[in-house]
């Protein structure tokens, strides 16, 4: 499997340009900075506990360019990343670095100590910030200055005061971490490392939980860096940002590289093509479905819970899917646990089939409502039991008898699901969740609702760190779903995933329902204008 | 330990300060399996269990089917191709394995060592000696997979053997022993509240029981021991098999615990609270209200082996199962139950309790001064919370 990376997944010229967000503008801008890194990794393999999961990568790192790292959940992103960051020993392969004085190196392994003194730098996707100290604390994290053994405060802050500077950035640099925005904490992290004199970067899914804005904001950043000198490594699921800032793209699929080579070549369908084996990435509308919706199952009127939202108008009737789109923050999410029991609503009226809400989530299941939350790992997944525990855990007293149940009922209820959602368990229901990719844990997580039967279906930020194909299979099930009459509410900020499953959308901005969007008048332009851009 | 299920805010701290970070990537866990695979007797089916509906799904817009060969390469499919069975026992086996080699290896050392230690006596002596801490470990284990501990043990099983003693010296034998386990009930219910209402952590709340217990026991025995006629019976008798009835209580609580955990809601929901607290409010498991069953138990069990003690001495120590704790956690921790919650089975703890007897015993047997087997006590938990912590990291990476 393993290919020269200029060699492989040649575009077609024939191809027209594919739809959605996608442009190629972004990616003419590569700036020819001064190639002070050069990493050529060859050949990495590396196995766990005798699967191999790299299977002879060879991929270019090249100072003063911007590499997009592509592939679905388990193709072999984060080990490769962690194998160039010196967290993992490959089995086989070299490195090969070139220095700024052209002086070339080889070597078969780095230890993470090996990795920072070559300026490689890694922004995890978790934020490991220290929350309780300041901007500049955080940006001096690990290298304070130091006068006779004492922290040198003004060095600390004007050390801080600089990287940010240099990065177009004004943050208060006294206000503890943990009390700015998720964006602005990632900026902070990327500040640290850039303060500790970073060639290389390494930033791990970094949009993952921003809005538009501050995605554009961090694009600006990793320009500016480019323009330095500085060599980085983005590892995305979204192709859109592919075409916006990556100057070369390297595909990985089960482990091996399927496809490589300057970003401006690709066109978006062919990265999917490469990533998930099969085209099936081209976002578009669903056919329109030809049954009516029913009765009205969920009622906002005129609700709100400050300080998340309010004066929220929403109705959801049985057998449509109602997307409630905006940024991370913009309330959706809050309106979605009012629904649940998770959150009390504070004015106005709210009704769920018709009766007060929720009062925890206990009561909610009862009444019909089903839930999956953003964070799967934290708020969803018994991450140390089995699937059949997991897929069957709100439905064991209707399973039980007397208390009492047994793993072939917990069999039988992930039977009646694997193939509606097609999750892939090769060990079956006895297999621990934990071994599963991130697509198939969702669905099994969805499949919970299934087999309890839930109407009515919260779903927020449903297909977050999904793959590409398991996120087609969770809107087939959705759609089936709603088709069969369940009532479905996704609160998403992702505007490809409305497109792509709602029948209506409704838009909020910080707390406010600013737009109604019905089924013929969804696209990423009308979505992403109401949201404010 | 974890704070409490019944709320979300309280439940995301725990002490390890590891699980909300580690479980980001899926891997093949080092975990031990304790996934039943057993069947149920189908004649329980209940009427109403009828699934609900089967949404059926038409793939085709996708334009995929599940026969598409490249569906079959997904990282789910990672090192997957053994038969599901023949995967439990490559991931569950290694772990108890291990620890019934550590006491095959410790029986045969002592062995060689005492021609005594092979006696039927000796091995009836080692029974006798890990039922009280066994009783309680049982329970003590639902709570530790849960996410909780109780340090209040040692005292409570004290303070209940005092009390006991000294309700029957002026009434019937039978009131001290319901004041005994009512005592226990109330004991447990009071830790169990204070963990899950007020979200005291349940190693402070029960760190303070255990100075609270010891503190009245003294006051109600008057510093000294208080003498008990009449009640050898539960501690001595031997009505099967030359086994003290100890031994034979130990057995049964350990198997039905074991039923319990794997083939009831209540189990389970101990499991889910302490997997993950968050995820089990969310799907609706009373976690909070399955904590305080546990410490309810864990208090009868406390009151259980107070009894034993005074019927084995016939008299009640307020100095009685001091530091009794400290072999309970190590007996529940080395045999594989998780500090983080959400891992660990009966069995497990069973294996725990027989590696601490035998070493005490056979120590004992070598005329080892009882100050160095502290030492040896102190040792064995440290290394087995040491293997916890490295069983949480290499089932992290």
């Amino acid at each position: 499997m393993t290919r020269t990376p200029a060699a492989s997944g040649r575009p077609h010229p024939s191809q027209t340009p594919g739809a959605g967000a996608g442009e190629t503008a972004g990616a003419a801008v590569a700036t020819a900075g001064p190639a002070a890194f050069t990493l050529r990794a060859r050949g990495i393999v590396k196995s766990f506990g005798g699967t191999e999961v790299l299977h002879g990568i060879d991929v270019d790192i090249l100072g003063g360019r911007v590499l997009a790292l592509l592939g679905e959940n388990g193709a072999g992103k984060s080990t490769f990343v962690r194998v160039v960051a010196g967290a993992h020993a490959p089995d086989a392969g070299t490195l090969g670095f070139t220095g700024p004085d052209g002086a070339e190196e080889s070597v078969t392994a780095l230890d993470p100590l090996g990795a920072r003194r070559r300026g490689i730098r890694m922004i995890f996707q978790e934020l490991s910030d220290a929350p309780d100290l300041t901007v500049a604390e955080n940006i001096g994290l690990g290298h304070w200055p130091r006068r006779r053994g004492f922290v040198d405060w003004r060095a600390l802050r004007r050390r801080a005061r600089d990287v940010l500077d240099s990065m177009g950035v004004d943050l208060d640099l006294d206000a503890p971490v943990g009390t700015l925005r998720i964006g602005e904490r990632q900026i902070v992290e990327i500040a640290r490392a850039l303060s500790d004199d970073a060639t290389c970067l390494v930033l791990d899914e970094p949009t993952a939980a921003l809005s538009a804005e501050e995605v554009e904001r961090l694009f600006r950043f990793v320009r500016r860096l480019r323009a330095q000198g500085v060599a980085i490594v983005y590892i995305t699921h979204r192709l859109d940002e592919v075409a916006a800032i990556a100057d070369d793209v390297v595909v990985l699929r089960d482990g091996a590289v399927s496809a490589a080579g300057p970003a401006a070549e690709f066109h978006r369908s062919e990265l999917v093509t490469a990533m998930v084996g099969r085209d099936i990435g081209v976002v578009r509308r669903p056919d329109a479905a030809d049954t009516e919706p029913g009765a009205a199952v969920l009622e906002f009127r005129a609700a709100g819970s400050p300080p998340a939202y309010e004066n929220v108008d929403l109705t959801v009737r049985a057998g449509e899917i109602v997307c409630l789109y905006g940024k991370v923050g913009s309330g959706t999410a809050d309106v979605a646990d009012t629904v649940f029991g998770r959150r009390r609503p504070a004015a106005g009226s709210v009704h769920v089939f018709g009766r007060e809400p929720a009062k925890e989530p206990r009561q909610a299941i009862d009444q019909g409502v089903g839930y999956l939350a953003a964070d799967r790992q934290r708020e969803g997944a018994l991450i140390t039991r089995s699937i059949g525990e997991n897929l069957a855990a709100p439905s064991w007293p209707r399973l039980s008898r007397f208390g009492a149940i047994g793993a072939a009922r917990e069999q039988e209820a992930f039977e009646r699901w694997s193939s509606t959602l097609d999750i892939k368990a090769v060990g079956g229901a006895d297999q621990l969740l934990a071994t599963l990719s991130g697509g198939n844990q969702q669905k099994v997580l969805l499949a919970r609702w299934l087999e309890r039967g839930s109407k009515l279906l919260v779903l927020v930020e449903p297909t977050r760190g999904v793959d590409v194909g398991a996120r087609a299979d969770i809107y087939t099930a959705l759609r089936a779903m709603a088709a069969q009459g369940a009532a479905v509410l996704v609160a998403t900020s992702d505007y490809e995933e409305v497109v792509q499953l709602a029948d209506r959308a409704v838009v909020m901005i910080r707390g406010r329902v600013t737009r109604e969007l019905q089924a013929d008048q969804i696209t990423t332009e009308a979505l992403t204008d109401a949201a404010g851009g | 330990m974890k704070d409490t299920t019944s709320s979300e805010e309280g439940s995301m701290a725990n002490v390890t300060g590891k699980k909300q970070t580690t479980d980001t990537t899926p891997t093949e866990g080092t975990v031990p399996d304790t996934t039943p695979t057993d069947t149920a007797p189908p004649d329980t089916a209940p009427a109403d269990a009828t699934p609900p509906e089967k949404v059926s799904v038409d793939k085709t817009p996708a334009g995929r089917t599940s026969t598409d060969p490249a569906a079959g390469g997904t990282p789910a499919s990672k090192g997957g191709d053994a038969p599901p069975t023949a995967r439990r026992r490559a991931r569950s086996a290694p772990e108890l394995a291990a620890l019934l080699v550590v006491l095959v290896a410790l029986i045969a050392f002592f062995w060689l060592k005492s021609p005594y230690f092979m006696t039927k006596d000796n091995i009836v002596n080692v029974l006798t000696a890990i039922a009280v801490t066994g009783i309680i470990a049982i329970p003590g284990t639902m709570l530790l997979i849960a996410g909780q501990v109780d340090l209040s043990v040692g005292s409570g099983a004290a303070f209940c053997g005092v009390m006991m003693a000294t309700v029957s010296q002026n009434h019937a034998l039978i009131l001290g022993v319901l004041v005994a386990v009512g005592l226990g009930i109330l004991i447990g219910l009071v830790n169990g509240l204070l963990v899950t209402v007020l979200r005291v952590n349940a190693l402070i709340a029960t760190l303070g029981m255990l100075a609270v217990l010891r503190g009245l026991t003294e006051v109600r025995a008057h510093g000294a021991t208080v003498t008990l006629a009449n009640f050898s019976g539960l501690g001595t008798a031997r009505p099967f098999l030359n086994i003290p009835v100890p031994g034979l209580l130990l057995l049964g609580i350990a198997v039905l615990a074991a039923l319990v955990m794997r083939y009831t809601v209540f189990g389970r929901s101990l499991y889910a609270a302490g997997s993950n607290p968050v995820a089990a409010r969310l799907v609706g498991v009373r976690g909070g209200k399955m904590i305080v069953v546990a410490f309810v138990l864990s208090g009868v069990g406390v009151a259980l082996s107070g009894l034993i003690l005074d019927s084995q001495l016939s008299a009640a120590s307020p100095n009685a199962a001091t530091g009794l704790e400290l072999s309970v956690v190590t007996a529940i921790v080395l045999g594989g139950a998780s500090l983080a919650g959400g891992r660990g089975t009966i069995q497990g703890t069973i294996v725990g309790l027989l590696i601490i007897g035998v070493l005490n015993n056979g120590l004992t047997l070598l005329n080892v001064s009882s100050f160095y087997q502290q030492v040896a006590s102190g040792a064995l938990l440290i290394i087995a919370v040491s293997f916890d912590q490295l069983r949480l990291r290499f089932s992290k990476l």
